[in-house]
């Protein structure tokens, strides 16, 4: 119980009023971030890291923190409202979250994300103070390897994220992963599709695209609706809270939610969309009634909203534990410990120990000030879902361009915004689901990077893939997940194809 | 019902626009900056009044408003963090605000491009790394090295060869002499493709390796560390924190010279092998900027890379001064032409 006492007197170190005006200040910095789709966290830390090196270490970097896991809350509020990602981990919650505000549940879908978002977060923070040590030596057996392997089995579970009909899922899913290979040639640094455009040599950008698909289609799709009476928008504002049968279902989703987001942070190289979409699908696979998701089920919406946060605490552990930052707004934050002398990794428990769990107890009133933010805001947020359709829209579009913009400052993205909001629509039009593209997308480029790479390590022998413990087990469930899929739609076709990811 | 609606919405705007106004990348106007943070810290910037330098050219009015600092690569990174610290300490010389503004895309192309393209009258500047030269010998830029009017030199970083800790290989010489005993079968994790300090390394002492790339420093280390792989060669910012942490040892350093930070680690040079190479960052503006203005700028620069700020940034991020004039990093550019042209014709050869 050593570091139960330690954590304590980090929680004094906190509590201090400068220390938690600082984490109030990155918390909520965190939180608009995360509203503006297209600004990300890793900007906003870069662009704050050098106004942080006159204060001392533990509140630059508690604020720094605050402004990295406050973002994950602020995301859900623009994908849940106006179908616009705010943030990259937050395009698998537009699935169940958007249809839930049409419903005039936002204020269930925003609070339920924040209760998510807290359990998640609190929870990984725990972990992340008691059973780090050992975890993180875990991380350094994730290889290339197994990350392909890892992929494999996310998209072994995505199949059922299809949509009505399996060809048009995998007209999407084919889509996605073209564009994946767009830019350079992660091997050889060759340029593939770029067609001399050196805006395409480092490829699409995953926020923009997420933009456009969802958001500017929505609005498309809108206009064809020639009076308001046609626009259908909610009624009234039903309450904040899940329905009473609700609830259970609700808190086993974010229990695994947490699970997931928790062991996926543990791997270097992984981002918080992974475990988004792995949770979204664990749920729908487990739910009773997978067709539900996609029309406001509120799993869909709990599940990867926690996964996201407890990815969060967790994605620290191998930045205190061995200095390796495993994401890159966790680079910055790395940046941020060198710059103020502090070298992240294994001395850093023994020559700093107190800064440490100063910024692990700052985690925890993080959270809890993130909860007592969001809860009463959610209610606020989702009259938003009121306003009237010609007056909203505008809007949307405008923080689309905004947000378009900030991804690169440049026009470029407008216009790849713009492009991917027609591509959106025609895909609607033609009942094509949009879910698989962004998923193939992510996951496509992360899957050939770490194929090729695990393959030259084994020299080009695939059966290496199988002789190491941990990607052989992963691809042999995944091998498992697929048959028993195919031997299920032998049996009957119409359960395997029966969920939809979308209307 | 109305009422509160239009005033949230209006707000939602807002601060929509705040936070696109933050991601312009700014940050370092002291005073007037957007963030809630910038009041209660004293940063290094806000504190010091800009001071118009006395002795300006007479002959042309420069500069007279805020000049845009381009980094051509993203916010957070190596070159952005030298960017901001170069464009606190010009403020503080030219008296104006310098703004860094981050255009990526294209490995630094985009943002070279664009500050190619800029009008030639000294308030667009761009931050060039070693990528101004290896861009265009790839055919990867739509620009020639030379379009650049190249104003000084801030940042140089050796190359590092390093193992881990307890690698069976402890000195450059016996890492060597392994991989000269098992051709092609010893790993070489890789932080970017092409990889110009692997070709450089397996050219010059006539090596035979396996290279795995990755995207970034932190998942090759962690092949690393992971025994995955068997050696790497990365900048010492990006080794610093496992070399202290005892989890790297590094063997060589590619320089002329000694590295401050690791003293006791030998240059190339020492034992026998002709290889240096490194990154380097400075600035330049675009080939037809007028003689005194890129003369004003040189003095700028020459008297910012002595800012105490500037100094104690850099170090403390663990980030190599090195200074050189306009004369002295033009050569140094057509000397790195000539360096990197037969390793990049290898580099083509592998794609």
């Amino acid at each position: 119980m050593d570091s139960f006492v330690q954590l304590l007197q980090g929680f004094a170190t906190a509590g201090t009023w400068e220390n938690l005006l600082y984490c109030t200040i990155g918390v909520t910095i965190g939180m608009l971030v995360g509203v503006l789709p297209g600004l990300g966290p890793t900007t906003v830390t870069a662009l704050l890291l050098p106004l942080t090196f006159g204060l001392d270490p533990i509140p630059a970097i508690i604020m720094l923190a605050g402004i990295y896991y406050g973002s994950m809350y602020g995301g859900t509020i623009t994908t849940v409202l106006i179908n616009t990602p705010g943030e990259a981990a937050s395009v698998i919650t537009a699935l169940d979250g958007y249809p839930m505000a049409k419903q005039g549940r936002a204020g269930t879908a925003l609070g339920v994300a924040a209760i998510g978002s807290f359990v998640g977060g609190t929870l990984s923070v725990v972990g992340l103070a008691f059973v780090a040590p050992p975890l993180a030596r875990l991380a350094l057996e994730f290889g290339p390897a197994e990350f392909f392997a890892l992929i494999v089995l996310g998209l072994s579970l995505i199949v059922g994220l299809m949509g009505k009909s399996l060809i048009r899922g995998l007209i999407a899913a084919l889509f996605g992963f073209i564009l994946s290979l767009i830019g350079q040639d992660p091997i050889t640094g060759s340029l593939r599709w770029t067609f001399g455009q050196p805006h395409l040599m480092g490829g699409l950008d995953f926020v923009t695209i997420a933009i456009g698909m969802f958001g500017l289609s929505e609005i498309l799709i809108a206009f064809e609706q020639k009076t308001e009476a046609g626009a259908k928008i909610a009624a009234k504002i039903k309450g904040l809270l899940p329905r009473r049968e609700e609830w259970r279902p609700t808190i086993m989703s974010i229990l695994r939610g947490t699970g997931i987001g928790f062991l996926i942070g543990l791997i270097p190289g992984s981002n918080t969309v992974i475990p988004n979409i792995l949770s979204y699908t664990v749920e729908k696979r487990l739910a009773k009634d997978p067709p539900r998701f996609g029309k406001g089920a509120i799993e869909g919406v709990a599940g990867p909203e926690t996964a996201n946060n407890a990815y969060c605490g967790s994605a620290l552990i191998p930045l205190f534990t061995l200095g390796i930052p495993s994401s890159p707004t966790i680079a910055i934050l790395f940046g941020a410990f060198i710059m103020h002398g502090l070298t992240p990794g294994p001395t850093l428990m023994q020559t700093d120990a107190d800064l440490v769990w100063a910024i692990i107890a700052s985690m925890f009133i993080g959270n809890l000030i993130l909860l007592i933010m969001n809860l009463p805001l959610a209610g606020m947020w989702a009259r938003i879902a009121l306003i009237p359709p010609r007056y909203l829209y505008p809007v949307v579009l405008i923080i689309c361009i905004i947000g378009a913009y900030t991804v690169s400052n440049s026009l470029w993205d407008v216009g790849v915004m713009l492009v991917f909001g027609i591509i959106g629509y025609l895909f609607r039009k033609l009942d094509i689901p949009l879910a698989p593209v962004v998923l193939t997308f992510i996951l496509g480029n992360l899957m050939e990077t770490s194929m090729m790479q695990a393959l030259i390590g084994f020299q080009g022998n695939f059966l290496g893939f199988f002789q190491r413990p941990i990607s052989g087990t992963l691809l042999a469930v995944s091998i498992l997940i697929i048959a028993l899929s195919v031997y299920s739609n032998i049996r009957n076709r119409r359960n395997l194809l029966g969920g939809d990811a979308e209307e | 019902m109305r009422k509160p609606l239009s005033v949230l919405l209006v707000l939602l705007v807002s601060v929509a626009m705040v936070l696109a106004a933050c991601g312009q990348g700014n940050s370092g106007s002291g005073s007037g900056s957007s963030s809630p943070a910038a009041s209660p810290s004293p940063s290094p910037s806000g504190s010091s009044a800009p001071s118009p330098s006395p002795s300006e050219s007479p002959k042309i009015d420069y500069p007279t408003k805020a000049i845009e600092l381009i980094v051509p690569f993203a916010a957070g990174g190596g070159t952005d963090a030298v960017g901001r610290a170069t464009a606190e300490a010009l403020k503080k010389e030219l008296g104006v605000d310098v703004v860094v503004v981050n255009k990526t895309g294209g490995g630094g192309a985009v943002g070279m491009q664009d500050g190619l393209s800029a009008k030639p009258d000294g308030y667009t500047i761009t931050v060039v790394t070693r990528e101004v030269v290896s861009l265009p010998l790839l055919g990867q830029a739509p620009f020639q090295t030379m379009d650049f009017r190249f104003i000084g030199n801030v940042n140089r970083d050796p190359a590092v060869l390093v193992v881990p800790t307890d690698s069976p290989y402890q000195t450059a010489e016996a890492l060597i002499e392994a991989i000269k005993n098992k051709p092609g079968s010893l790993k070489f994790a890789a932080s970017v493709v092409p990889n110009y300090y692997g070709i450089q390394f397996a050219e010059a002492a006539g090596l035979d390796f396996i290279t795995i790339p990755f995207n970034g420093a932190a998942p090759a280390i962690v092949e690393l560390l992971g025994k995955r792989a068997d050696f790497g060669i990365y900048n010492p910012g990006e080794v610093k924190a496992q070399v202290d942490g005892g989890n790297l040892k590094p063997l060589a350093v590619m320089a002329e010279e000694r590295f401050p930070g690791f003293p006791d680690v030998p240059t190339f040079r020492e034992i026998g092998y002709d290889i240096v190479s490194g990154t380097y960052r400075g600035l330049a503006v675009p080939k037809e900027t007028p003689e005194e203005i890129v003369k004003i700028l040189e003095d700028a620069l020459a008297k910012a890379v002595e800012d105490p700020d500037l100094i104690a940034f850099m170090e403390n991020s663990f980030l190599g001064r090195q200074y050189m004039d306009s004369e002295t990093y033009t050569k140094f550019i057509e000397e790195d032409i000539k360096i990197l042209t037969p390793i990049i014709e290898i580099a083509k050869q592998q794609m």
